[in-house]
């Protein structure tokens, strides 16, 4: 073996004493947490604050349904000491990592594995099954997290298994939760207050992502464009659309920025439309950076769409 | 049906266009032996406009643009180089490979800027129904000029010149298909575009010889096949694309018939006969698989049953004939309840009068229970009909039998008579 190699081999094994080094300076200094998406990232920055060290899985602007894990996922999830998740059926790739790095108290119903569905009110369960024209979750709508009233759910579901899990700083979590639920119920009755005159005003969106926040603030999604999900529109059913634009006023028409433009463009362009273009997770847009200020970019959009109506 | 011609209308003058140009390159390809490059160049196209948002440019700005061609371009010089590969290597084996490394490399790029996946996603998948008359207005003048450029070259017989300018009348070839690639992948998608580079082309090979009366064959043939897959989407409503190339799968089905119905020696044996057996073995095979399985799925008998359910007279009793349809009728009820309490509630999320958690919860289980009990109908449909089916068993297994002795007795009759009639003449 050449000298070189030799060198490099040991210049390798520093680095990695260095990193490890590092990692548990980091592992003592901050409670680590892995989520799968960016949304349940920023509500366990939330609570907890400094005394966590938060990752989420899948990187902003990916597609959490169809995230493909990438090897170094067991790492983080090795590393981690307590998963979040969505659940219901949004999620499912999680599950085979988890088996993967055989850590007990971390699969489906482990001390450490947090189902942040768990005691939402779920809306479309079961409603038609496929080809329903709803959305294909069997279990019910998985959107849940954009009713912001649900982070007080999510949120609980954390801080229990956070204080559970890291017993110490318990007290802190519980403080921050009170402060962010106090923080939520002014910024949501302000949401709600600025979107009043839209309540009931008819609107398209692209794909069944938006029943939760519809409820929260009283949107009517008069029909998603694609007639299933994953299902580009046929002409026919693009004629209906056309139709029911015309005939029942609508002009705003709803899309997640990974979601195909060309159908929804052509139809606003047809109709005397505006595209919304609205983000379904921290990070989608560069605006929402956070839990606050993805409803807080959405609710502006949404009135600024509804000021000036067909640009 | 206005509203129909308001959709269609400029989608199928996209498919004209489309079609003229691409049926030009289609029988270049398939004499190449080629048949795959049009998505290799498509894909250097989008990994070139991938690499361009990795830079900051965003999608649709002359900097993308020109970074995708490029990357085309970078892919017809070394299909150009494919010419110099030792022959005993498929030249589409290469062109295959090309392709995949696009795709690979376009998905690890995609994995470090996730945010441009959707744009650089819609560079494959074009809609050919939302094609817009200026996408059209762009490429038309260009596909006149390179549509010309090519017809001239093949009737000068560029392409076979041997040395350094066979290989520049290559490169150039495959640079032009590129920029037409570019452009059509992006209005019409991968399918598509292959659908209208391969089958008038293929028609056409199959009724003429001349050149420039393929190039006609193959433009008739695809104008008839877009019209038909066009109005079959709207009238199906199903998406325009798909329908459009299987329309086309059609095209060519019928065209190989007609084909070999041309040549009358076939015509007045051949095709009557297959069929003839087609059809016997079919059902023979179905009869078998009844004999054997009558619980499990009969694609045949399932098939019939779904286009003419009066079959099911036949072989069910009066009593089961009623325990059916009545099942479906509570089919129907629960279906049409689920959604009624569905829209009850998606309604009540905007209107004043808004529900609370529990009666949101108190529909879903009801949702839920209609949709169990939709299942257990289901089931009671299936155990009828498969019960009358068992007693079909030996039935089809005789029925089976039978058409198999008449099958083998045929044919040994008529294995005979060829002998014969070789004996006689010789």
């Amino acid at each position: 073996m050449s000298s070189y190699w030799l060198g490099l081999r040991i210049w390798a094994r520093h680095l990695l004493l260095f990193g490890l080094a590092a990692c548990a300076a980091t592992a003592h200094a901050a409670f680590p947490v892995v989520t799968t998406t960016t949304d349940l990232q920023s509500l366990v920055q939330v609570v907890g604050g400094d005394r966590v060290q938060v990752t989420s899985l899948v990187t902003a602007g990916s597609n959490p349904e169809s995230y493909t894990p990438r090897p170094q996922d067991l790492e983080r999830i090795r590393q981690a000491r307590m998963v979040v998740r969505i659940g219901l059926d949004y999620d499912l790739w999680l599950d085979r990592l988890l088996r993967q790095s055989n850590i007990t108290g971390m699969q489906r119903g482990g001390a450490a594995h947090v189902d942040s569905s768990n005691a939402i009110t779920l809306l479309e369960v079961k409603q038609g099954g496929l080809g329903g024209g709803t959305h294909a979750h069997g279990a019910g709508n998985p959107h849940f997290w954009l009713d912001p009233l649900n982070s007080n759910v999510i949120t609980g579901n954390i801080v229990e298994a956070l204080a559970r899990l890291d017993p110490t700083n318990a007290k802190y979590y519980e403080k921050r939760r009170i402060d962010f639920l106090s923080e939520l119920e002014r910024r949501v009755s302000q949401w709600q207050e600025r979107l009043a005159p839209l309540a009931g005003r008819p609107l398209l969106a692209y794909h069944n992502n938006w029943p939760y926040m519809a409820r929260r603030f009283k949107l009517n999604i008069a029909a998603t464009v694609e007639p299933r999900p994953g299902i580009a529109p046929s002409p026919a059913s693009l004629a209906k659309l056309m139709r029911r634009m015309r005939d029942e006023n609508i002009h705003i028409i709803i899309r997640q920025p990974s979601e195909p433009s060309k159908d929804v463009d052509f139809l606003a362009q047809k109709a005397n439309g505006t595209v919304v273009i609205l983000a379904t997770s921290v990070g989608d847009l560069p605006q929402a950076t956070d839990y606050f200020s993805l409803f807080e970019y959405n609710v502006s959009e949404l009135l600024k769409a509804y000021a000036n109506p067909a640009k | 049906m206005n509203d129909a011609i308001e959709l269609l209308a400029v989608p199928f003058l996209a498919c004209l266009v489309l079609i003229a140009i691409h049926c030009q390159f289609g029988l270049q390809v398939l004499k190449r032996n080629v048949v795959f490059v049009d998505l290799a160049l498509a894909q250097f196209a989008a990994l070139g406009a991938t690499v361009a948002f990795m830079q900051g440019h965003m999608p649709n700005t002359t900097a993308a643009y020109a970074w995708s061609l490029g990357f085309a371009w970078l892919a017809a010089l070394l299909l150009s180089l494919i010419r110099y590969a030792p022959a005993r290597v498929p030249h589409e084996a290469l062109v295959g490979v090309l392709y995949v490394v696009a795709v690979a490399a376009a998905m690890l790029l995609i994995e470090k800027a996730p945010q441009g996946a959707e744009h650089l996603k819609q560079i494959l998948t074009g809609s050919i129904l939302t094609t817009d008359f200026s996408d059209l207005a762009g490429v038309v003048p260009m596909y006149l000029v390179i549509g010309t450029i090519l017809a001239i070259a093949v009737r000068r017989h560029w392409f076979e010149r041997a040395g350094y300018s066979g290989w520049l009348a290559d490169f150039i070839f495959y640079a032009a298909f590129g920029l037409v690639v570019t452009s059509s992948v992006a209005m019409a998608g991968v399918l598509l575009v292959f659908t209208f580079l391969i089958i008038p082309a293929l028609i056409g090979m199959l009724f003429a010889r001349a050149e420039w009366k393929q190039l006609w064959v193959g433009w008739l043939a695809g104008v008839f096949a877009s019209v038909l897959g066009l109005a079959g989407s709207y009238r199906l409503d199903t998406s325009t694309g798909a329908t459009v190339v299987c329309s086309f799968g059609l095209i060519l089905g019928l065209a190989f018939l007609m084909r070999s119905l041309g040549t009358e020696k076939i015509a007045n044996s051949l095709i009557p006969k297959t069929i003839v057996v087609a059809s016997v073995l079919v059902m023979g095979i179905s009869m078998l698989w009844l004999g054997i399985q009558p619980k499990a799925d009969q694609p045949v008998l399932d098939a019939l049953e779904s286009q003419f359910p009066s079959v099911r007279h036949v072989y069910l009793t009066q009593q089961e004939q009623l325990v059916h349809t009545d099942a479906q009728r509570y089919i129907d009820r629960y279906q049409s309840e689920i959604e009624r309490l569905g829209k009850l509630e998606a309604n009540a999320r905007w209107q004043a009068k808004s529900l609370d958690d529990e009666m949101i919860q108190k529909i879903s289980s009801f949702q839920q229970s209609y949709n169990e009990m939709v299942k257990g109908e289901r089931f009671v449909m299936k155990e009828v009909r498969s019960r009358a089916r068992e007693r079909l068993r030996w039935p089809a297994l005789a029925m089976a039998l039978a058409l198999l002795a008449i099958t083998s007795a045929y044919f040994f009759r008529s294995q005979k008579r060829l002998e014969d009639s070789k004996r006689t003449a010789e």
